[in-house]
């Protein structure tokens, strides 16, 4: 397994600075210590084309 | 003040004609009504809609808090007096946290979504003794923290407090959120108001019996106790839970002292009558042999409640205890005098006789004048002096604890001994459980405390308004359930729920204010200055004396005064003068010849315009000014132009409807009639024209319906929210919809409704909707589920871990590299959304936390949903709780177009569900094209009478022709908040529609026009919460229960669908055997047994043998092998535990 994972980033839920947490790390932002951090969305694509396509059972009508 | 027009008219008028002259002109009534209206919304400016919430805790806090603390304010230890500890002062500060030692500031939003308690510390001022011996030092301190109180939203302490929009908005707090509820550990907690019998006072009743009897329920800081006279066969006797039986009156009468016959009978009034009545009482006390106070005493004490024990000393005096103390506890003994509680009990006897000769004097309970409200504040300081006297008593225990040891080493400082936890958890813990176990005051009360439900907007504020009752439920009488006239105003008529407590929980109307205490010491001594005589200087015959009444002041007696009503009068204009409180109700009662002065917590009032015989006091220039901003709703009340009248002084009131009828006795006007109804029930329109039940059942419904929840509903992390996607403004709005800010936070959308049968898909209240409606996004709602994880940290140094996942599996599809979903991911069943490892040991201590991974197992959590569905995972946060572990919660946002068998619901208590979905080819369309949303069946309307929403929808109609919102105010119609059907037929014409709102209509399918004109408009829907895709269910196969190895109950456990008993009685009726015996054991449970023709008892198959055995006979010989289900072979075995042997008799079939 990978020692190392890649870091992520979480977004502040005060001020949206970007922040990385390693584990252990106390959750709060770095920039103004507020304490509820968020996850980014998600960067790969999840197009409508693959929602339709991948899954034939779905069922727009 | 620039003079305006009109004003300078009138300034030229007074000046040509000079002051004196024009006094008739002025004098007259004024001809035209005043539109008071807007004094609604300024009401609800100044006081809001959760004023009574907001009220009752800001006086806790503020004044509350410093009497319990003044009232305990030292500790001293029990062998050194020198050694104390006394408060000084005591305050609230800034909600905050402490976290490692640091303090932060709160907001109500980070606590929501950090599950943490939004509270503040209570700092006291504190004065102590340290040192050792002689050299003894007194300190000060400031602000030492006794622990951390919750602090109400919107209060005087809430950061929140007087904050305009942007700032709300800068905390990400919803402008329109009314506050009034605490947030505990995360979840926001409503201390529900609670309706009980008012204390204090003399309540005239009949028991089961028909007895007639007075109770009083006295509460004081003191003590609480209950006393009831009873007047049995003839005679009167006091039932008091401190003597074992019950006791003739007037032996109690004679151990206060009144030893003479005589004063009594006098005391009660001299009428022959009550003299009557009151002989055999008499009689019964001289065949005792009770003449004196002393002989009175030593009776009683005889009665007293287990006199074994107790020492003699205060055996002396035990009986005269529990008659100066605990009977009739409101009114206090000073120095002996019993006077006053003798006064009392004379009058309470009064007032029974005078309900046993006139029934129409008995007290009715369910009367709202007789009630109280208890509100947060109260319950909250009952709580905290609980809390704040067992701290107070544990620091005692403490130092003397530590006092006693013979050596110590450290200087003693008792300010170290001040415990924080135990306030804090107290107040927490009864919060979140809602469950008040006072011990000191003998409260042991659940469910105070409920979750505010975040379903909708009115729901939110639907929980602020609800009352319950204190005492049992499920009584059958229905007294207490029926609608009360004195709940004119104060309560609403609607809204209540169905079923079992239908009528026992209320909602308050919508200007209704519950009073909190106010001082009684400035209003007794105004008493006697406005000329009360005192009750000491009157003898027992002056008391009844005709022509003099007596004043009682929240249940004491004051004394009396001979001309009442100008006192009353006196009072009640110093009350409009602002020189008492503005709650202070001042309340003639004619026929007990008395006069009220209630200044306690607890009473419903609601504010009325005051007019002079006859003529309202607010003029047009009032309103004028009011409406240039120059006036506020104080300013009314100041200058005596409204006043708030409570249940009781209404009495004395003759109060107009509109200005119109005002007559020459009246007193009072209404300010608005739409205010006679509450929160829920002021959003349907024409509430007036409907059936009243269907009222009601709106106001259940409306709190279902989806819509928008606040402004920063994406923000909030609830277990369950839902969404409308689209939601709009009613077309027919009411002025109660402006006033709670429906308009802005709605819940349903405008659809146009044909009502008309079609398809067969309509019966029995289905709605029939056109698909292309719902591909615009008509009824699409979005859930949204939280699920939330942690990582926990173990007691050996340990912890969770979130990891990475392996390899790329279908199942870690949508995980990140942390080991967390991302947002914006498509979550199905079975997908790990965290990929987390926990050690395997989590006891034994380890050297250095991190760990081999050998030494996790995986604990990774699984979505868990139905299949078919997409849900998107919608926000990922994360944050640390209070024992500092990772919290990580998810939030899932699915979004849904309506299907069928969603519901659906009008604003009129018609709910349905959708029948079916057609496409808009085949819709009925009217000449200009237009095609309904939905298609409702007509024959909803005959039974249910719900003419308002035939009003709404032709309001609707023309107002989406005109392009105004049109008005359907509950009473509106005189005073123009409601628009009249003729008015509406008239717009209709003008916009070249039908007046009644019809319209030819081609049928979709076939292209011809339909024979009969069709009802068509806009009408207000919601989408209620209840949705198929939560209720859907059907099993073939799947899990059994362990026990009875039957079917699991339940859709959330995949459960079978119940054949019940009267399923069962159907098919026994219809002879279909064979399909019960298949329902019953073959689908169910079947299950082979052995039985014993002998003994008729269960045996068991030995498998070497190959036969069965009995257990019982110890042999194979007589067995037989049947079917049986195995829930049957249970309830043998186990009424074979309870030495119950059942055995069965074989027959061949």
């Amino acid at each position: 397994m990978d020692p190392q994972p890649e870091p992520v980033s979480y977004i502040c839920g005060d001020c949206g600075q970007d922040n990385i947490l390693k584990s252990g790390d106390v959750i709060q932002c770095r920039e103004c210590g507020y304490r509820i951090l968020y996850k980014k969305r998600t960067r790969r694509s999840n197009s409508f084309y693959s929602l339709v396509f991948s899954s034939s059972s779905s069922d727009f009508n | 003040m620039v003079v305006k027009e009109d004003d300078s008219v009138l300034l030229n008028d007074i000046l040509a004609n000079g002051l004196g002259i024009n006094k008739q002109t002025l004098a007259a009534p004024v001809k035209n009504t005043v539109e008071k209206f807007q004094l609604v919304p300024e009401f609800l400016k100044v006081r809001g809609l959760v004023k009574q919430h907001l009220d009752s805790f800001n006086y806790f806090v503020r004044t509350q808090i410093k009497k319990i603390i003044q009232a305990n304010d030292i500790i001293t230890a029990k062998n050194d007096p020198s050694i104390y500890l006394r408060y000084e002062d005591v305050r609230i500060g800034e909600p905050s946290v402490t976290i490692d030692g640091v303090t932060e500031k709160l907001t109500p939003h980070m606590c929501r979504l950090s599950d943490i308690t939004y509270a503040a510390p209570i700092y006291v001022n504190i004065e102590y003794s340290t040192g050792h011996g002689s050299t003894k030092m007194i300190q000060k301190k400031k602000d030492v923290i006794i622990g951390r109180m919750p602090i109400m939203l919107r209060s005087c302490f809430c950061i929140l407090y007087g904050k305009d929009e942007e700032e709300l908005a800068k905390y990400g707090e919803c402008p329109l959120d009314p506050g009034g509820y605490f947030i505990i550990k995360g979840t926001e907690k409503v201390i529900l108001i609670q309706e009980q019998l008012s204390k204090n006072r003399i309540i005239i009743d009949t028991d089961k019996k028909a007895c007639v009897q007075a109770s009083v329920t006295s509460s004081t800081e003191a003590t609480k106790s209950k006393t009831v006279i009873r007047m049995e066969k003839g005679k009167i006797y006091l039932y008091l839970n401190q003597f074992s039986t019950k006791v003739p009156i007037m032996v109690v009468m004679k151990a206060m002292g009144m030893e003479s016959d005589q004063e009594v009978v006098q005391m009660v009034g001299r009428d022959p009558r009550y003299s009557e009545l009151l002989l055999p009482s008499i009689e019964d006390c001289s065949k005792e042999d009770v003449y004196t106070q002393h002989q009175a005493l030593a009776f009683l004490e005889k009665k007293v409640k287990g006199s074994q024990y107790g020492t003699a000393v205060d055996k002396e005096g035990r009986a005269l205890g529990i008659v100066r103390d605990i009977f009739l506890a409101n009114i206090p003994v000073n120095q002996n005098n019993f006077r006053p509680k003798c006064i009392y009990v004379a009058v309470m006897l009064r007032r029974m006789m005078e309900a046993i000769l006139n029934k129409d004097a008995v007290d009715d309970k369910d009367y709202v004048g007789n009630k109280r409200l208890e509100l947060s504040g109260q319950l909250l300081s009952l709580l905290f002096e609980d809390l704040f006297k067992t701290m107070n008593e544990d620091v005692q225990k403490n130092i003397d604890m530590i006092l006693s040891k013979p050596s110590r080493s450290s200087r003693f400082d008792i300010s170290q001994h001040i415990l924080k936890e135990s306030i804090t958890h107290g107040l927490e813990r009864t919060l979140s459980t809602g469950n008040w176990n006072v011990k000191r005051f003998r409260m042991h009360r659940k469910g105070m405390t409920q979750v505010v439900a975040r379903l909708s907007y009115i729901a939110t504020l639907g929980y602020m308004t609800k009352i319950t009752p204190q005492f049992e439920k499920s009584r059958k009488v229905s007294g207490p359930r029926a609608l009360q006239p004195s709940q004119w105003g104060m309560m609403c008529p609607c809204d209540t729920p169905e079923g079992e407590a239908c009528g026992l929980v209320k909602n308050l109307a919508l200007m209704t204010h519950v009073t909190t205490d106010e001082d009684e010491i400035p209003l007794i001594s105004l008493c006697y200055s406005l000329g009360v005589d005192d009750l000491e200087l009157l003898s027992a015959e002056e008391l009844h004396m005709p022509n003099s009444y007596l004043i009682v002041l929240n249940g004491f007696i004051l004394g009396k005064h001979r001309r009442p009503h100008i006192f009353s009068n006196v009072m009640r204009k110093l009350r409009r003068a602002g020189k008492i409180g503005e709650f202070v109700s001042i309340f003639v009662n004619e026929k007990q010849r008395c006069v009220y002065i209630a200044s306690d917590g607890g009473r419903v009032c609601r504010p009325l315009v005051i007019a002079d015989s006859g003529v309202s006091r607010i003029k047009e220039h009032h309103m004028k000014e009011l409406r240039d901003g120059v006036r506020t709703f104080d300013t009314f009340l100041k200058e005596g132009l409204i006043e708030y009248l409570d249940v009781n002084e209404e009495n004395n009131a003759l109060i107009a409807l509109y200005e119109d009828n005002a007559k020459e006795g009246t007193t009072h006007i209404e300010i608005e009639p739409f205010t006679i109804l509450g929160v829920c029930a002021g959003l349907i329109p024409y509430p007036h024209h409907n059936q009243s039940p269907r009222n009601t059942y709106q106001c259940a419904m409306g709190k279902q319906a989806m819509g928008n929840i606040a402004y920063n509903q994406l923000c909030r992390m609830d277990t369950l929210i839902y969404l409308l996607v689209y939601p709009q403004r009613p077309l027919l709005t009411t002025r109660t919809i402006e006033l709670v800010n429906y308009d802005k936070l709605g819940a349903g959308q405008n659809a146009t409704v044909a009502v008309m049968s079609y398809s067969g898909y309509d019966i029995e209240d289905a709605i029939v909707m056109n698909k292309s409606s719902l591909d615009r996004g008509f009824g699409r709602c979005i859930v949204m589920k939280k699920m939330s994880a942690v990582s926990q940290k173990y007691s050996n140094g340990t912890s969770d871990r979130i990891i990475r996942p392996e390899g790329g599996g279908p199942q870690n599809q949508i995980l990140d590299d942390d080991g967390l979903a991302s947002p914006g991911q498509i979550i199905r069943p079975n997908d790990i959304y965290i990929n987390k490892q926990s050690p395997k040991d989590t006891r034994t201590p380890v050297t250095s936390p991190v760990l081999p991974d050998s030494a996790y197992t995986q604990s990774k959590q699984t979505y868990k949903g139905p299949e078919g569905e997409t849900p998107v995972v919608d926000r990922v946060s994360l944050c640390s709780d209070r024992d500092n572990n990772i919290c990580i919660k998810f939030m899932i946002r699915h979004t849904r177009r309506p299907e069928v068998g969603d519901k659906f619901s009008s604003r009129h208590g018609q709910k349905g569900v959708c029948g079916t979905i057609v496409q808009q080819e085949d819709f009925p369309f009217s000449e200009r094209g237009i095609c309904p949303d939905l298609i409702m069946n007509p024959h909803g309307f005959p039974s249910r009478m719900t003419v308002g929403k035939m009003i709404e929808l032709l309001g609707g109609k023309a107002g989406v022709s005109c392009g105004r919102f049109h008005y359907g105010s509950a009473f509106g119609e005189p005073s123009g908040h409601a628009d009249k059907v003729d008015a509406i037929s008239e717009t209709l014409v003008k916009h070249g529609f039908s007046y009644n709102g019809k319209d030819l209509i081609y049928s979709g399918i076939t292209g011809e026009p339909l024979q009969a004109y069709i009802f068509m408009g806009p009408i207000y829907y919601q989408k209620l919460k209840h949705m198929v895709l939560d209720k859907m269910h059907a099993r073939g196969n799947g899990p059994r229960v362990m026990m009875t190895r039957q079917p699991t109950e339940g859709r959330s456990r995949n459960g079978g669908l119940r054949v019940g008993e009267m399923e069962r009685d159907c098919l026994i009726a219809y002879g279909a055997s064979m399909l019960i015996y298949e329902r019953l054991m073959i689908s169910s449970d079947p299950f082979e047994v052995q039985v014993c023709r002998k003994c008729g008892l269960l045996g068991y198959y030995h498998y070497k043998l190959k036969t069965g055995i009995c257990s019982t006979c110890k042999n194979g010989e007589n067995m037989s092998t049947m079917k049986l289900p195995y829930a049957c072979k249970l309830l043998f075995q186990e009424l074979q535990s309870m030495n119950i042997i059942p055995r069965l008799k074989l027959t061949e079939a």
